[in-house]
Order: structure tokens, then sequence, then C-alpha cells
């Protein structure tokens, strides 16, 4: 299988902090800090695959995405797509991706749907002859062909998602690239469209999305890599990332206390692997992972009486995504 | 990857913008009413403070601007002022809004050229500025009994022509900085106002300190409009103008190169700090 996407040690780096005129005229010295909003990514996503970047807000994937797309420049390290030098024939690449990074924002709203992909049909080089049956089937492929002659403006946020991914398949690309297609959508809307990602799929194209859900992660990737600070700390299918957690359920616990717990998270320990604990104004949050809830509650119950503390609320639920993340890196997703 | 495609991708994002502008139709009010109130005031102004068609003050005006026509002198050039205007921000302009709509990455994903979103949209100011002038000529006749004669308007056209490309140039080297800096609409306004006051704009280049005309004489916009004045105003031909007109192709090659060049590094510029997503 070829690879769609190759980035080889890929850094971007930023200034943080800020260096005024007023300051430079003052000859301040610059105390200007350069961070890492990506740290050296290793990525190789295979033809014909859905594959995600997992991770929190600020983690790097857009960063990420930018860079794929030309929108940025790495600071060092290479990109090809689709066997194409990302920083040698960036028009090249342009031309053969299709990519969706703003979403509703980078439409024209008092444009119609079909005089918005007019317009980006001519950007995108199409041949005059093809642009109305391009169109037609971009539209097609949303779901849109009834509205195309609204104002977009009259649009729901869903449909200018839609609309923004009719778009990016303007130039009928081989590689689509989209970066948090449902965020801001709501579940019937982000249904929708990850139904219309799984058709481009269908249609041999290859995928890379970014995305802070883990079940959209989960749902519609082939493959996901965790990102987290810029760099890729798990990368596998959804399922194989699960079952490095070697847990088969994960039980939440909310204990209230009567001490200051360190007996009763040693006896909790060793029914199972306590992921997460937190301490708030007397009660004690505790992520478990275990192979039974059924033997591990009781236990917990147990544990928790002997200690003169008191279960208030008990929660079991499948692994996830989420997990993952929490034992790659110590925290949760949301955070 | 051809010029014919992006050619047409220009065409595309100049019709682009007329379809937004046609959406909101009342902008064409201002287009009716600016082009003869700013230049009427201007002539009444000075027809109060020259004591009302005094021939003395005629004359004295005509020795400083090469000609007596007062009324044309003034309308002519506020119509230059609204023209310098339209040109002068429209790329960078264009180029803002689309930053700040959150388009301009949308556009910078095509493979189309970067120049294009950069000089297509000014495209769309072109219909109101040639309505400015429709108003104008109209307005002299009805308001204050100036009539410009027929070839004279056609001769002021091709002088425009020329002009035309200059002032794009000049736009585009503005433009270039949106893309590092943000809002540079006070740097535009600023320039304008050198402009208006270089350029002769409202009042003859003759009036400038000796230092100040040879600025002027470096800034495109100063033949333009003199030139404009001399055909319209004068009768002079095309081949009188030939000189200036020469003079003003060659400096926007040079303003057209350099603009080049400024877009393209401050476009890598962008690339590496990422602004092309912020404003």
């Amino acid at each position: 299988m070829s690879s769609a996407v190759v980035a080889t040690e890929l850094v971007k780096e930023f200034d943080r902090g800020r260096y005024t005129l007023w300051q430079r005229l003052r000859r301040e010295p610059d105390r200007r800090t350069r961070f890492r909003a990506v740290d050296g990514i290793d990525l190789r996503v295979e033809t014909g695959e859905i594959f995600g970047l997992l991770g929190p807000n600020g983690a790097g994937k857009t960063t990420t995405m930018k860079m794929v797309s030309t929108l940025l420049e790495p600071t060092s390290g290479t990109i090809e797509v689709l066997g194409i030098d990302v920083a040698r024939h960036p028009r090249e690449v342009r031309a053969r991706l299709g990519a969706m990074l703003s979403g509703e924002r980078s439409l024209y709203w008092k444009l119609t749907g079909r005089e918005n992909l007019e317009y980006f049909a001519a950007l995108y080089h199409v041949p005059p002859k093809d642009t109305r049956e391009r169109i037609d089937r971009s539209l097609a492929a949303v779901k849109l062909s009834d509205r195309e002659d609204d104002y977009v403006e009259r649009y729901s946020t869903g449909m200018r998602q839609r609309l923004a991914l009719a778009r990016a398949l303007l130039p009928d690309p081989p590689l689509v690239i989209l970066d948090e297609p449902t965020v801001g959508l709501d579940p019937q809307s982000s249904r929708d469209l990850r139904d219309r990602v799984r058709d481009l799929r269908a249609q041999g194209r290859t995928i890379l999305l970014t995305t802070h859900y883990m079940e959209e992660a989960d749902q519609l990737c082939d493959r996901v890599a965790i990102i987290d600070h810029g760099k890729i700390v798990a990368l596998d299918s959804p399922a194989a990332l699960k079952q490095t957690i070697r847990a088969e359920e994960i039980v939440r616990l909310e204990i209230g206390l009567n001490g200051d717990g360190l007996g009763l998270l040693a006896q909790l320990g060793r029914a199972g692997t306590v992921a997460r604990q937190q301490q708030t104004n007397g009660t004690l949050a505790v992520t478990i992972h275990c192979t039974s809830a059924r033997d591990l509650v009781p236990a917990a119950f147990d544990a928790a009486r002997a200690h003169g503390a008191t279960v208030q609320h008990v929660e079991v639920v499948p692994v996830t995504l989420e997990d993952v993340f929490l034992s790659v890196t110590g925290r949760e997703l949301r955070e | 990857m051809t010029v014919a495609a992006d050619i047409r991708a220009f065409v595309a994002s100049a019709r682009k913008e007329l379809r937004i502008m046609r959406r909101y139709p009342t902008l064409l009010l201002s287009v009716l009413f600016w082009p003869i109130l700013l230049p009427a005031a201007a002539v009444l102004m000075g027809r109060a403070y020259s004591g009302s068609n005094d021939p003395q003050a005629i004359q004295a005006f005509a020795e400083r601007a090469g000609t007596s026509e007062v009324t044309g002198f003034v309308f002519v050039g506020y119509a230059m002022y609204m023209w310098l205007s339209a040109m002068l921000w429209g790329p960078g302009s264009a180029l803002r809004t689309e930053q700040v709509r959150g388009s301009l990455e949308a556009v910078f994903l095509t493979p189309t050229s970067r120049l294009v979103p950069l000089f297509a949209p000014p495209i769309a100011a072109l219909p109101a500025i040639i309505l400015d002038f429709a108003v104008i000529f109209p307005a002299m006749w009805l308001l204050f009994g100036v009539v410009l004669p027929f070839d004279a308007m056609l001769r002021a056209v091709a002088v425009a022509v020329v002009g035309i490309p200059a002032l794009y140039a000049i736009g585009a080297l503005f433009a270039s900085l949106v893309l590092r800096y943000g809002e540079i609409g006070p740097v535009v306004h600023l320039t304008r106002g050198i402009f208006v006051l270089a350029c002769g704009i409202t009042f003859p280049v003759a009036m400038l300190p000796a230092w100040a005309q040879i600025g002027a004489a470096l800034l495109p916009p100063t033949y333009t409009v003199a030139d404009t004045r001399a055909v319209l105003l004068r009768g002079e031909g095309l081949g009188a103008v030939a000189g200036d007109l020469i003079f003003v192709v060659a400096l926007t090659v040079i303003v057209a190169a350099l603009a080049s060049v400024v877009f393209r590094w401050l476009d890598r510029s962008a690339r590496r700090t990422g602004m092309l997503g912020r404003y």
C-alpha cells in the first residue's frame, strides 16, 4: 500500500510573548521564547484509509494539518503529499488536495451555495467544461443539491460545514484533509457529516482528519495518532490502542472520605489499576482499569467500608480512546 | 497550472466580488452622492474666497494650474481622488476582508496564483469608478454649466487606462503588508493623504514647496492627474502627454516588480508565523 502523506521529523516553532515597537525603541531585551507546537512528528498516512489525529486543543493537530496543506512552513522536517515534496512544489500539492480547515467561516455568506462552488472551482483550475458536472457531483455528495440556490447565510451550521466539504471535493482530490469537521455541530449533523466522510473513503479517497472527539476518532478512523504537546504519543487502530490498556472495563468511583484516603487507594490498587485519582473537598474521584467490574465494585465497597469511607457514585464504562489518552499522558482529553 | 487557468480564476474572483456588491445595493448611493457633493462644495468655497469669478483671481489661478477652468480642475481632481482611494486600498481591503472573514486560508489552499486574490477583487471597484465619472460630467454641466468635449473625454479615458496599473501596483504593495501586519488601514489613509497633498488632487502642484514638488514628480498619480486635466481642460492631444505616459508605465513596472517581491517575501513570512489565519 502506498502512502498518501509522509511526514518526517516534523517541527514547527512559534514565538511566545511579544516584542513591541516601543520595547525595541527603548532597547529593552527581547524576552520572547520559542515553543514547539509540533515537536518531531513522524507520520505515514496510507492510501485509502481514514487517519485521525486525536488530541486536546493546542496539542498541535491543526498546526500539523496546516503544514501538510502548505499554509504553514515547517521549522524543520519534511512532508510528502502523494509523493510530492510540499516545500518544493506547494502548488502541485494544493492541486491534488481537498482541504476543509476553517469550516463555515471560510465561505461567502452573501453568495449561494452554487456561486461559492463556482468561484472555488475556478480557483481549483477545474476546466470550464467540467465545472457544472463537478459542482453537481460535489453538492450531491454532501446532500445539498436541493439548497444550492439559497444564500449561505440561510444555511444551518451543519449545512455550511457540508458545503465546505463540497468545496474540498471540487478538485476531485485523492487526499482530503478535514480539521475538526464536526466541531460545533449537533449530534444529527455530526452523524450526517461522518457518513459523508465514510462515503469518501468508499470512493477510494484518503482522509486525514483531526478531532478532539474520541467517539469520532473511534467510530470513523482506521488508524488514530494520539497527539499531545506536539508529539505523537500513541498510533494504531482504535481497537489496538484500546487493547493497550490491558483492561476490559473501566470503573469510575466517587468516594466520600474519612481521612487521607491513602490506605483506601492502596487497597483499590490491589483490585485493579488506578489510572487516575483526584481528591476535592473530602471526595475522592478515582478511575480504575480492571478485567471485571463485577469483581471490582464489591471489592471497592468493602475497601471503602474498611476505611470508614462511603461510595457515593459508581460508573462502569467500556474502554475508550479517552482512557488510552489518560494512560499515555496522565491527563484527560478534555483538560 | 496554466496562465489561462489563473486568468479564469482572476475573472471568477472579480465576478464573486461584483456579486457580493450587488447584494448591498445601497452602497451605490454613495457612488452617486459623494462625486457631486465633495467637488461642488470645494468649487463654491473657491468662488467665495476669490470674489466669485474675479478675473484677477482667475488669472492667478490659471498661472499656477495651467487652466482657468476652476470647476473642471476641482471636479477632475475629486474624481481622481475617488479613483485613487478605490485603487490604492482595493487590493489591501480585499485581502483584509478575506482574512477577517476567514476565507483567506481557503483561497490560499487552492492551486491558483496568490496574485489572483490580490489583484482581482479591486476590479469590482471599476464599475463604481466609471459611475463616478458618469455622474461627475453631467453634474458639472447641470450645476456649473461646464461642458467637456466628447473627444477630450475619450483621451482622458486613455490617460486613465495607462494610469490604472500604476495605482494597482501601489495598492498591491500596501496589500502585501496585510499578510504580515493585518490591519494597515491607518497606513493607507496616511498615504492617501500624502498623495492628495502631493499629486495635485485638489490644488496645483505648483503650490507645493520645491522639495515637495520633487517628491511629487516620483509619484505616478501626479502625472495621471495632470495629464487628465491637460486633455480635458486644455484640449491637448495624447501626443503632448506621451512622455508623461511612458514615464508612468516605467514607474508602474518598477512598483509592480517591487510589490511582487514584497508580496512573495511577506507571504513566506506569513507561512512561517501563521499570520494568514490570524487577524
